[in-house]
């Protein structure tokens, strides 16, 4: 197939495995899902340490659940960006240790308390789930069948970190002025995920004509502060004066893009930013200190596949 | 020798169990449940297995699941405030069939 059937075919869950496709399609559907699956790795790694920090032994259990769904959600997508053929799910995790893989700006700041979870948990993954949502239509098949079972258990997720939200901000003072800063330090990154502006995005053009990506950055951010920006007021949050937001006439959200720093959202996309370093390195550290367990498995199955030579072969 | 026999109604459907029937060997076997199951139900396939390879475990031996509150799983059991993105909304009611069919919590 040439780029010009794919662009012309180029609909929901058209293209499988079994599909000869161009190396240019190939190459940005792996960009676009290896980038999807190193962000639920470094997600869960963020949050893991919350699971021992948890207030209660519900919001333990919940947790819990959730860093061992994302975890599950980081399979999925390997297995999904591995069936293009460009790179082996080996050399995924490789480069996300050794500082290659790309992965969501919100992941590369260090989070230090409870407060903060559910600036993850509610704001981060609603945004997710509001584009996870518009890949159920992506037109590589595989991706499309694992956003069906990622949005299933998703709701679980953002339902969470709002009752956490919910919790927070009708407790204390001090707990609500607490959860206010942080929502203060969040806001502006938790807006940036949705990335650059249409005009400044790189790949977008091409992503879209091929099918892949379903609806424009502007599109989702928008439409993902029309439907938080009322969920965050309901709670007693104050929207931040900076970046600044037009309400439009007719109840809609636009934010002022020259108020947020792109200069450091560049930097964390280019895996410079220093916080971001040592996310990247405590993976890579945790990643090396089970490399026991992995290699016991594996014996294991060999010794009883009978995969190994034989001495009588 | 007794034979357990399974009966698929359609194409991409469970094979379930529905009897057994007494047979020297796998040919009779097969006959029978043909005369003895197949008929009058829909049928579209037939499996017949020895009993003696059939494994079995039950309430006695060991304890199944289902009985451990996992709600905390679900995104139907947290209270939340106002309209929930379109999104969430779908997910929550996915959950709630799936929870619904497994009839366990």
């Amino acid at each position: 197939m040439n780029i010009d059937t794919v662009k012309e075919r180029a609909g929901p869950r058209e293209f499988s495995p079994a599909d000869e496709l161009p190396r240019e399609y190939r190459e940005a559907a792996t960009r676009m899902i290896e980038f999807h699956a190193n962000s639920e790795i470094m997600g869960a790694y963020l949050e893991r340490p919350f699971i021992r920090q948890a207030p209660s032994i519900d919001r333990k259990l919940a947790f819990s659940a959730k860093v061992q769904d994302e975890i599950g959600h980081g399979q999925l997508l390997y297995r999904a960006a591995e069936s293009l053929g460009v790179k082996t799910r080996e050399e995924m995790l490789d480069d996300l240790a050794n500082g290659d893989g790309k992965f969501l700006n919100c992941f590369h700041y260090p989070m230090e308390s409870w407060v903060e979870t559910p600036m993850i948990a509610f704001f981060v993954d609603g945004a997710a789930m509001r584009r996870q949502a518009t890949l159920r239509r992506t037109s590589w098949e595989p991706y499309a069948h694992a956003m069906d079972k990622v949005c299933f258990e998703e709701g679980f997720h953002v339902k969470h970190g709002e009752d956490i939200l919910r919790e927070l901000m009708s407790g204390s003072k001090k707990e609500q002025q607490m959860t206010q800063e942080a929502f203060e330090e969040w806001w502006p990154r938790i807006i940036q995920f949705f990335g650059p502006t249409d005009d400044k995005s790189t790949h977008h053009d091409f992503a879209a004509s091929v099918g892949l990506k379903q609806q424009s950055n502007d599109d989702l951010r928008n439409a993902f502060l029309d439907q938080y920006i009322p969920k965050a007021r309901k709670y007693g949050l104050e929207i931040p004066d900076e970046p600044r937001i037009r309400e439009r006439d007719d109840g809609t959200y636009a934010v002022e893009e020259d108020d947020l720093n792109w200069d450091e959202f560049f930097t964390i996309a280019k895996n410079e930013f220093e916080p971001g370093l040592g996310q990247i390195n405590g993976r890579k550290t945790a990643q090396e200190a089970v490399d026991w367990v992995r290699e016991t498995i594996e014996r294991d199955a060999s010794a009883a596949g009978g995969h190994a030579p034989q001495a009588a072969d | 020798m007794i034979w357990e026999v399974f009966r698929q109604e359609k194409t991409g459907g469970y094979h379930t169990h529905c009897g057994n029937v007494h047979a020297p060997d796998r040919e009779m076997a097969k006959q029978f449940a043909a005369v003895q199951h197949g008929r009058r139900k829909p049928t579209n396939s037939l499996w017949v297995v020895p009993r003696e390879e059939v494994g079995e475990i039950d309430g006695e031996d060991v304890v199944f699941g289902g009985t451990t509150d996992k709600s905390y799983r679900w995104a139907t059991t947290y209270n939340t405030t106002g309209a929930d993105a379109r999104e969430v909304a779908e997910s929550e009611d996915e959950q709630a069939t799936a929870e619904k069919q497994r009839g366990d919590d």
